[in-house]
């Protein structure tokens, strides 16, 4: 492979390197992991990249390869979450500004969400990132009308949760 | 209350995730990194399930058995036996490396979870192929002891031990004794290729199930 091929995918990588890192957040429980995880997904995405001829967004090719790594080809099994570590995986992820109620309520969520089944997560995860259905059941290998009924069981799930 | 994923899905985009951004450097580096994931694994051990078994032949002694073999007047069959044997091993060999050439991270999720399992099934396919062949020799040994009428010749070694053991006797305890070995043998095989793979796809397993389960 050659270096300027190496230099851009690099640099396109660190630029939208959230992705990963979200995806790392939803699917690991510490920091090791995170980071073992995070390496994975690079090494997916670099030997897929000369495959990647840029005809979708750099980003929008990134979604397939670091949710398939998480769920299908990173080994090994997540450990479980006990409660002592809620906090520092919630907040991984820095508060916002929220007044108290709000506050309350994300955390829940955030909570039910990481408790999710490593499939219903991939859902969850591209709704939360703004995908719409066809994309969602495309990357799953779902159809659009499962993925629909699916997510609306979840958010039912997630309210219950909010509101007992 | 249709507010409340509204919420969450605004905070989420706002995030700005509590991790270290990564330097150029650090990813530069991570990208010559070795992959440890469930292909490569797979990969490598349906490499060693193909060698093993014919390094095993290389042992001081396996030459022995040959002898053996001929010995008890086997060895025809079990040539015709270990020509049919590496053909279909062949066969099994090139059907793995069709399906293991197939597997991309760029598919969906559910092919590239069903690409996986079907590779592996190859290799599933190929053990019970080589457990089968292995209780296929061991009978064969111990058919042809059954059938030998002059067994005492077949083992000079121990030739004055056994002037006092009828040929009978000696026969039985022979067949008595491979037809152990051969089912432990075949038992720990079966078991150890059954743990290793259950461990190494129960997650895969698992996430299948649940993304068989989204499909009404």
């Amino acid at each position: 492979m050659n270096k300027d091929l190496e230099h851009k995918f690099v640099t396109e990588l660190q630029d939208n390197q959230n992705i990963v890192h979200k995806v790392c957040t939803l699917y690991t429980n510490d920091r090791d992991s995170h980071n073992d995880l995070f390496q994975e997904i690079t090494i997916q995405l670099w030997k897929a990249y000369p495959k990647f001829r840029g005809e979708a967004k750099f980003s929008t090719w990134m979604y397939r390869v670091a949710l398939n790594t998480a769920i299908t080809l990173y080994r090994k099994n997540k450990k479980r979450l006990d409660t002592a570590d809620y906090e520092s995986v919630i907040f991984k992820i820095k508060a916002n500004e929220y007044d108290d109620t709000e506050e309350v309520q994300l955390k829940l969520m955030y909570k039910a969400v990481k408790q999710l089944g490593d499939v219903d997560k991939a859902l969850v995860f591209l709704y939360l990132e703004d995908k719409n259905y066809t994309e969602i059941a495309d990357t799953l290998g779902i159809t659009e009308v499962n993925a629909r009924v699916k997510m609306n069981r979840i958010k039912t799930k997630l309210r219950t949760i909010l509101n007992p | 209350m249709t507010d409340d994923l509204e919420l969450l899905k605004r905070d989420w985009q706002k995030k700005e995730f509590n991790v270290p951004k990564l330097s150029y450097d650090e990813i530069h580096k991570m990208i010559w990194k070795k992959s440890s994931s469930i292909v490569k694994w797979i990969l490598i051990i349906s490499v060693l399930e193909f060698t093993l078994p014919h390094l095993l032949y290389l042992i001081p002694g396996a030459s022995d058995a040959l002898t053996f073999y001929e010995d008890i007047g086997i060895s025809k069959y079990f040539f015709g036996l270990s020509i049919f044997y590496y053909v279909v091993v062949l066969y099994f060999i090139y059907q793995f490396y069709l399906r293991f050439k197939e597997i991309s991270v760029l598919e969906n999720t559910k092919t590239l979870m069903q690409k996986i399992i079907k590779t592996r099934k190859t290799v599933k396919h190929y053990v019970i192929f080589s457990l089968a062949n292995a209780v296929l020799i061991f009978s064969i040994i111990i058919l042809g002891i059954y059938l030998n009428n002059d067994i005492t010749n077949v083992l000079p070694e121990l030739g004055d031990q056994l002037n006092g053991i009828s040929p009978e006797k000696l026969k039985i305890s022979l067949i008595i004794g491979i037809g152990l070995f051969g089912l432990v043998f075949v038992a720990f095989l079966s078991l150890f290729y059954f743990i290793l793979y259950g461990l190494l796809l129960r997650k895969l397993n698992r996430n299948y199930a649940e993304l068989k389960n989204l499909q009404i």
